[in-house]
């Protein structure tokens, strides 16, 4: 018998226009916890998928104990003893604890099909007594914390017999006492010889837990090392240890007077004390990991959700914000995240998404003005260079980067001082990357504050003037331009503070 | 880099012109007329079509309103019941209060535009109350009012000049014809081509996007509830004065020949599309198949089913429409 539970050979995996694993190799012992890290982006879910039979690898081998095996659906890898708990849970929350962990596999009476509540509530019960937690197996599960549901998940995948147990992120929701419970659970689920193989930003997380640390970057397989033999220096290095080869156009625009300040904003469960400033011509990169809420900070300056602390200040003055129409009337605009969803009504052509958040400078009394807004929406989309044959094609039919782009050129038309851009070259093709990087810059030379949020690293570091970095709703670092490098910026994403200043860690 | 000029000029597209569902309702209508003519003898000249309007257009005021609040995604059922109550207030105004007619009519409109106020309020303020289940509730909630005001009696009895609105002429054209063209008119113009009706749109595609781009949602959709509750009264207004005394039971089933009047006129029930012009023109359609059947005396079972068929044409359409467009479409971008 082979050494480890699970084993994944030079697996690989494209999804149209991305190559997202590329010749990964993992394998798991026997009775450990192993770490899998990375950067957003670097592979984790997709891998994850693969094990799970969410997606099947174009290319690689599946060895569960040293058979090869084929993963085909999310139901064979249930049989085969794999299950995964995930930071948000799947849960059914209107239905009984009892129903949650049997469901799919409820005890049932042979030939009367009856369902044996009673033996399914003392086996649920004993499940939960196990792990050490005091949960009513009748309560309901949307009346649990999201802590008691993870430990409901963990007693289900139990009830199913799973041998090997996926942890995706399971502590980011989670209070620091719950984390502790959460931690001990695993351990005992280790002792008891279940594999686990856990994934976290959270370094303290994995030094805490786990014997081996894998790392993904960009899709590919970097290293695996014990957890007492790589310090988390050496651990960042791995993650982002990229040359950075993309050119960025970034010219030099003059940084001007103070245009936004931001002081102390919070919004319960969400992000607190949040404070910087916004000058003129100022690029100014907003990064952490997925989650940190950098969104929900923008959408609270733009309107989107009210935040419920602090102060912002535009000019100087102080201004309250309740909604986006008062946003875009004080000139700031924001491009969303999701442009499919929030940035753009598909089906429409050009000239109508162009204008839509500027109607009223295009109408007379209400009275809509149809050929003045094709010229506007023409001037515009030629300005930012949509490539289009008419301003009355239809967004839908455009790419992804050209559509970033009209939602740019409405921006554009709005007089907007500052512009927040969220994620804006998220899923578009290299060329309309640098396009959008060079408007970017254009705007920043005429005077507009930008504020940009990246996940992705090459593009903060090369875009940004000064760069915040966000991690679990505060800020934890600010760099210049000319300090800022990969492995400080992930560092203060990371690593909780107050562990990094005991540690002697910069 | 090279500058791209993209074109400003909207090219006219003749296959573009004649793919369009209201050609189609063009078509049905002219062949309902085609049978209605076969089928009397009286029917087939000017003046007879035109005072055949006069029997369906009580209710063709509420589907105006009622394609804006289609456009947006949402529905309302509660149309009908607005129409009763209001109708019943301004019954007992005059009859019972022994306010003057004209104040009576007001406070009937006024009426209707609360019901309607009431609606928008609660759909947007709970924004997890669907428009279906909050209007269902009005719908019921203002019938029992009503009830409770009149306990199933009738009122009538009012001033002879009143039934003018229902019955009346001038020019040789029906009153309520002349009122109804200037509704479709200013709702017309008020969807095709105010940043009002722009706005609207967006909304019915996509209203978080909408949201994002500043447009002011709550503010819109209130307005048009409110639209509706207001156009309820006008029909109460038509209805009572047509009828000469109203019940607490009137204007009962007129929120479902509305709302499919609305959807037989091209307006889809997932929203973002259709013209009013449409919806006019199914009116027509359903009102005129209606008064031709009367005249033949087919029986009132015989007329629920061709409206029930109607009403399942008018739902397999939209997806009909959406099939061949985006055939269309496929064509275009092959070529």
């Amino acid at each position: 018998m082979s050494e480890y539970v699970l084993e994944l050979k030079s697996i690989s995996k494209s999804f149209p226009g991305v190559k997202a694993l590329d010749n990964v190799q993992f394998n798991l012992k026997s009775g450990e916890i192993h770490a899998l890290v990375g950067e957003n982006g670097a592979g984790k879910s997709t891998f994850i998928k693969i094990i799970t039979g969410v997606h099947h690898q174009d290319e690689g081998e599946i060895y569960l104990n040293g058979q090869q095996v084929e993963i085909r659906d999310p139901n064979e890898a249930q049989k085969m003893g794999i299950a995964a708990i995930y930071q948000h849970v799947t849960c059914y929350p209107d239905l009984s604890v009892t129903e949650n962990i049997f469901m799919g596999h409820e005890k049932i009476k042979r030939f009367s099909k009856r369902i044996l509540w009673e033996e399914m509530h003392s086996e649920a019960k004993k499940l939960l007594d196990n792990l050490g937690a005091d949960i009513d197996p009748r309560s309901q599960m949307g009346a649990l914390s999201v802590a008691q549901q993870q430990i409901v998940e963990i007693a289900k995948a139990l009830s199913l017999n799973a041998k090997i147990i996926i942890m995706d992120e399971p502590t980011a929701a989670l209070t620091k006492k719950e984390s502790e419970e959460l931690y001990r659970i695993t351990e005992q689920l280790r002792d008891n010889g279940a594999s686990i193989i856990f994934i976290s930003h959270r370094l303290e997380d994995m030094y805490r837990l786990a014997s081996r640390v894998s790392v993904l970057r960009d899709g590919k397989y970097i290293g695996t090392w014990n957890v007492n033999e790589i310090s988390k220096e050496d651990l960042i290095v791995a993650m982002v240890g990229r040359e950075i080869t993309q050119l960025f156009p970034k010219k030099e625009a003059k940084i001007g007077e103070e245009l936004l300040r931001i002081e102390g904003l919070g919004k319960t469960g969400f992000f607190a004390d949040i404070s910087f400033t916004l000058h003129k011509g100022e690029i100014l990169g907003l990064t952490g990991l997925i989650g940190a809420g950098r969104s929900e900070v923008c959408q609270a300056i733009f309107g989107i959700m009210p935040y419920d602390k602090g102060k912002v200040y535009l000019e100087g003055k102080e201004v309250k914000i309740n909604n986006p129409l008062d946003a875009m009337k004080l000139g700031i605009g924001y491009l969303p995240e999701d442009r499919q969803k929030q940035g753009l009504v598909l089906q429409w052509e050009i000239s109508k998404n162009i204008t839509l958040s500027t109607l009223d400078k295009l109408c007379n009394k209400g009275w809509l003005n149809a050929s003045r807004e094709a010229e506007v929406a023409k001037e515009l989309s030629e300005k930012v260079n949509v490539k289009a044959n008419s301003v009355f094609d239809t967004v839908s039919s455009l790419s992804g980067g050209n559509q970033q782009k009209v939602i740019v050129a409405k921006l554009l038309n709005a007089d907007l001082k500052v512009i927040i851009l969220d994620e804006p070259t998220k899923g578009v093709d290299v060329g309309a990357k640098s396009a959008i990087h060079e408007i970017m810059s254009d705007l920043a030379c005429q005077g507009y504050g930008i504020i940009m949020i990246s996940s992705e690293m090459p593009e903060v570091l090369g875009m940004s003037d000064r760069i915040i970095v966000m991690r679990e709703g505060r800020i934890t670092a600010v760099f210049d331009r000319e300090d800022a490098t990969q492995e400080a910026i992930l560092e203060a994403a990371m690593v909780n503070r107050a562990e990094r200043e005991l540690a002697g860690v910069r | 880099m090279e500058k791209r000029i993209i074109a400003a000029q909207k090219e006219f597209n003749l296959r573009k012109f004649f793919f369009q569902w209201e050609w189609m309702l063009v078509l049905i209508l002219i062949i309902i007329n085609i049978i209605n003519a076969s089928l009397s003898p009286y029917y087939l000249n000017f003046k007879s079509i035109i005072d055949a309007t006069m029997t369906f257009l009580d209710k063709a005021f509420i589907v105006l309103p009622m394609a804006f609040v289609i456009i947006l995604g949402d529905i309302d059922i509660s149309v009908a019941s607005t129409v009763a109550l209001s109708s019943v207030v301004m019954a007992v105004s005059y009859n019972n209060l022994g306010l003057p007619m004209e104040l009576a009519m007001v406070i009937c409109l006024v009426v209707g535009t609360l019901c309607g106020l009431i609606n928008g309020l609660l759909i947007t303020k709970f924004k997890e109350l669907s428009a279906v289940i909050v209007t269902l509730s009005t719908m019921i909630i203002y019938r029992g009012i009503a009830y409770i005001i009149l306990e199933d009696q009738a009122s009538g009895k009012f001033p002879q000049w009143f039934s003018y609105l229902g019955w009346g002429y001038v020019g040789g054209i029906p009153f309520i014809l002349i009122v109804f063209a200037i509704f479709a008119v200013i709702f017309g113009l008020l969807l095709h081509k105010t940043t009002f009706g722009r706005r609207v749109y967006a909304m019915g595609n996509n209203i978080t996007a909408s949201r994002f781009s500043g447009v002011q949602v709550d503010k819109i959709k209130t307005v048009i509830f409110t639209l509706a509750g207001f156009m309820s009264g006008v029909t109460a207004l038509f209805l009572t004065s047509k009828m000469g005394s109203t019940r607490p039971n009137v204007a009962t089933g007129y929120e479902l020949d509305v709302i499919a009047m609305v959807v037989l006129g091209g307006v889809s029930t997932s929203g973002g599309k259709g013209r009013i012009i449409g919806t006019i023109l199914s009116i027509f359609v359903i009102g005129l198949l209606r008064y031709g059947l009367g005249l033949k005396n087919v029986p009132a079972q015989m007329l629920l089913i061709i409206i029930g068929l109607l009403l399942v044409i008018a739902v397999m359409i939209p997806n009909i429409k959406i099939n061949t467009g985006k055939a269309h479409k496929l064509h275009k971008t092959k070529a």
